[in-house]
């Protein structure tokens, strides 16, 4: 017989992390009425969101007047590759300006134009300048303004650096999660109306990525192992720019609002390369296309002397650069020993965000498990195949509302929280405690170093079956070993960092597997998924989305038919569609 | 090993084994784009599992890293190992809060500091409607710097007042309230300023500026801390009234 918690914490909603969309669904659930408790993994404030430099996408028209919802949206569907939810990028592109012109109501700075407005910036694959910033530090902006909301909401409560192991379920309802006090290990069982996920994305699964050590995909895993479906886990986005040198800060992120103010990419040969891959928006192209522009030209051995391209906004004057761009000119001083205003920057594609996750209903952020909602970049289908920049930011607001309220409607709704299974509880606390029982087990840290090898090298930007398929034994083998593996060091509860990687890895290991299986099985060239075998835009492809899910045999994925387009979006679609190149219409 | 080492000496401290913190030594492998988080994720990785100590974005922008090396307060993420040659580099928990594990502090009291100051927009005709208020270049310019804080705790660790006075509200707070003070949109009065008066500690500040210094966003809090003062003492607001 296992452990029973310590410590048992009941609550209307209970929201999983504290980024974004976390913060703005505890505010939102709240708002409805509900008791809210937000666990996180780390210290308030200190989420992930908190790195996003560039801006939040909305469509003000505080810049561009000719901008509109179906602007965006149009975008955002063609950045995606149309396998996007089209009712959440519809959601998206229309709520979005309210959610930040709240944000701004809630005391959040912006840059400004003259006349008192907010600026908007432009952006990669974005029609017009569409992106709200401050500077490049948008995201602590956001995380702050939040954070200040939160602490004077009533009825929400903040439990720091506890970490869920599981989500505990009874007759297909969430009933609670079991977690851990990262402190001193104690277990603590929370039951709860309603869970809201909103954990953030899986990037550490990469050697090479912008990611904070807290992206190690907890919110699919949990989801996945209640009974959730995961949706496009094929597509990883690659962000085009990463630091190169020095290696101790290979992968952190160089926003793309460097290009966004004018900056040029260049290959060692001095030629822009981006005339030959999308001439007509040159470096403010999509994302996914910029990023095997890069890699192409570090292939056919142009790159720069550390294996990447020239990022140039010299061109600009000091002071605007400073302005507009203090981070990043703080940043490659610090850190590279550059000055940004005298010589180029070193750049090369980084791992950055998860277009895949939780499959989510449009209207709510309502998964398959009733009770459990997902809202952020643990949900999918608002991005589709490829993420446009600035959608991040907007999406955490718009759909952590949605979700948060939904949240709170469903805990009013039910009286009381769903029974806790004890055989369930049991096995859960049996897997958690399991590794500190192991003195001799394998090292954690070996494995997620192991594991972060083999995405690198068999789930690259260009993908190729047999590669892919080798990455995915690879990975089978690493979860028979970490089924095995003990802490790597001491075997106390308190603050024990091998357990807590221990604990990382187990989600790690879920997302990874997802992503082999169905990168296998999407046999086309889409987006972020880019495949040498397959390297053509498959028209068939575009109706398909590949749906992951546990079953009694184990992980399986499967193509459902997505929702087809109703008649006016088309429209809108392809009214947009004539200002885009050929390629991109293929 | 590689050529070039560095040891580092980390404080390690175990509220359940040891009496009190003491220093343990590592001899890890130099390189010069290395800093003092490289160094101790190093550790981890390959000596001693077992150390802690928060961190999270590695870029100087969550503010989790904050320590002191060789006696300063610094972010552990932006301080280069190479500044700090030959060695040994001391790396402890900031001083003035309670340490509870190694390089682990409390920091509780901060955040009940700054709910205290009243961190959001106080309206004299309640909320701002709807649409978009107006701000000009210039009146974000007005408090743009103070509202870079990192919530690192670099200040609370290097100022003197704390370190005599635990309750006084401190600097980032102090810094906080004044960002939305000079903020446009905002009409609190004097409300937050009486919250930050009555605290234990102000009046001991004597300008010393240390917490200026430590900052690593370039947030000014010592100005902020002066400017508070000098509104009060304008007969705003008196120290003594209301007592």
């Amino acid at each position: 017989m296992a452990e029973a918690p310590r410590e048992t914490v009941e609550t209307d909603v209970l929201v999983i992390g504290a980024g974004g969309a976390g913060m703005r669904g505890a505010v939102a659930a709240a708002l409805s009425g509900a008791r809210v408790t937000v666990i996180c993994k780390s210290l308030l404030g200190k989420a992930h969101t908190v790195m996003a430099e560039g801006g939040m996408a909305a469509a003000l028209g505080n810049v561009a007047h000719l901008d509109s919802w179906e602007a965006h949206f149009a975008d955002t569907m063609k950045g995606g590759k149309l396998i996007n939810n089209w009712r959440m990028a519809e959601i998206h592109a229309k709520e979005a300006p309210e959610r930040v012109l709240e944000l701004e109501r809630w005391g959040a700075v912006f840059d400004r134009t003259r006349d008192g407005l907010i600026h908007q910036r432009p952006f990669g694959a974005h029609t017009y300048p569409r992106l709200a910033h401050i500077g490049d530090r948008t995201g602590l902006e956001l995380i702050r303004s939040l954070q200040d909301v939160l602490v004077h909401t009533p009825a929400v409560d903040v439990h720091m650096e506890v970490t869920v192991a599981s989500l505990l379920t009874s007759d297909g309802r969430v009933a609670g999660a079991l977690a851990y006090a990262r402190a001193d290990g104690r277990l603590i069982l929370y039951r709860a109306r309603a869970i809201l996920l909103a954990t953030g994305g899986a990037g550490k699964i990469y050697r090479i990525t912008s990611n904070s050590w807290e992206s190690t995909g907890d919110g699919t895993g949990l989801a996945y192992e209640a009974g959730a479906q995961l949706q496009d886990m094929e597509f990883v986005q690659f962000h085009p720019t990463g630091m190169v040198w020095p290696p101790g800060v290979r992968g952190i992120l160089v926003t793309e609002g460097v290009r966004g103010e004018g900056g040029l990419l260049r290959n060692k040969e001095g030629d822009r390369f981006m005339e030959k891959y999308d001439p007509e928006r040159m470096e403010l192209s999509a994302r996914d296309v910029v990023a095997r522009a890069i890699n192409s030209e570090v292939l056919a051995g142009r790159g720069s002397p550390h294996g990447g391209a020239f990022l140039d906004i010299t061109h600009r004057s000091p002071d605007f650069i400073k302005s507009k761009l203090p981070s990043m000119y703080e940043q490659f001083l610090k850190l590279a020993k550059v000055d940004i205003t005298k010589e180029p920057m070193e750049v090369a594609p980084t791992i950055h965000y998860y277009m895949g996750g939780v499959r989510v209903d449009a209207e709510t952020g309502a998964t398959n498990v009733s009770g459990l909602f997902a809202a952020g970049e643990v949900a999918s289908g608002l991005h589709g195949a490829n993420r446009l920049g600035g959608n991040s930011l907007s999406d955490l607001l718009v759909f952590g509302k949605r979700a948060g309220e939904a949240a709170g409607a469903f805990a009013g709704a039910h009286g009381g929280s769903a029974p806790i299974d004890s055989r369930q509880l049991e096995q859960a606390t049996e897997r958690l405690l399991a590794p500190l029982r192991r003195p001799h087990g394998d090292s954690p840290y070996r494995l997620m170093s192991e594991l972060q090898e083999v995405c690198t090298k068999y789930a690259p930007i260009i993908r190729e079956e047999k590669g892919l398929r080798e990455g995915l034994e690879k990975v089978l083998e690493l979860g028979g070993r970490a089924q095995l593996c003990g802490t790597g060091g001491p075997n106390g509860r308190a603050f024990n960092p091998g357990w807590h990687t221990a604990q990382d890895l187990h989600g790690m290991l879920i997302n990874a597997e997802a992503l082999f299986r169905s990168a296998i099985e999407r046999k086309e060239s889409r987006g972020a998924h880019a495949r040498s075998d397959y390297p053509r835009l498959d028209a068939r492809w575009a109706e398909l989305n590949l749906i992951t899910e546990k079953t009694p045999d184990g992980m399986a994925v499967r193509a459902v038919e997505n929702k087809p387009l109703p008649y006016e979006l088309t429209e809108v679609i392809s009214q947009s569609f004539k200002r885009y190149t050929p390629e991109e219409i293929s | 090993m590689p050529d070039k080492t560095i040891t580092l000496s980390v404080t390690r401290f175990d509220p359940d084994l040891d009496p009190e913190p003491r220093q343990q030594s590592y001899e890890i492998p130099f390189k010069d784009d290395m800093v003092v988080l490289d160094g101790l994720n190093w550790i981890k990785t390959h000596l001693d599992g077992s150390v802690n100590y928060r961190w999270s974005c590695r870029m100087g922008i969550c503010g989790s890293c904050g320590m002191n090396v060789n006696g300063t307060p610094k972010l552990g993420c932006s301080a280069f190992l190479r500044d700090y040659l030959p060695g040994p580099v001391v790396v402890e928990p900031l001083p003035n809060f309670p340490v509870v594990r190694d390089l682990v502090i409390d920091m509780s009291s901060f955040m009940e500091k700054l709910s205290a100051v009243k961190p959001w927009i106080i309206r004299e005709q309640g909320a701002i409607g709807t649409g978009e208020f107006l701000q000009t270049p210039a009146q974000t310019e007005q408090y743009r710097q103070f509202s870079m804080c990192i919530n690192c705790m670099l200040c609370y660790s290097a100022c003197p007042v704390i370190a005599i006075e635990p309750e006084f509200i401190g600097p980032a707070a102090i810094a906080l309230a004044r960002r939305y003070e000079l903020d446009s949109r905002d009409q609190a009065g004097d409300e937050r300023l009486r919250t930050i008066t009555a605290s234990d500690g102000i009046w001991d500040c004597s300008f010393v500026g240390e917490c200026s210094a430590v900052c690593p966003k370039g947030v000014d809090p010592a100005r902020a801390i002066q400017q508070t003062k000098f509104d009060s003492t304008l007969g705003v607001l008196l120290p003594w009234g209301g007592k």
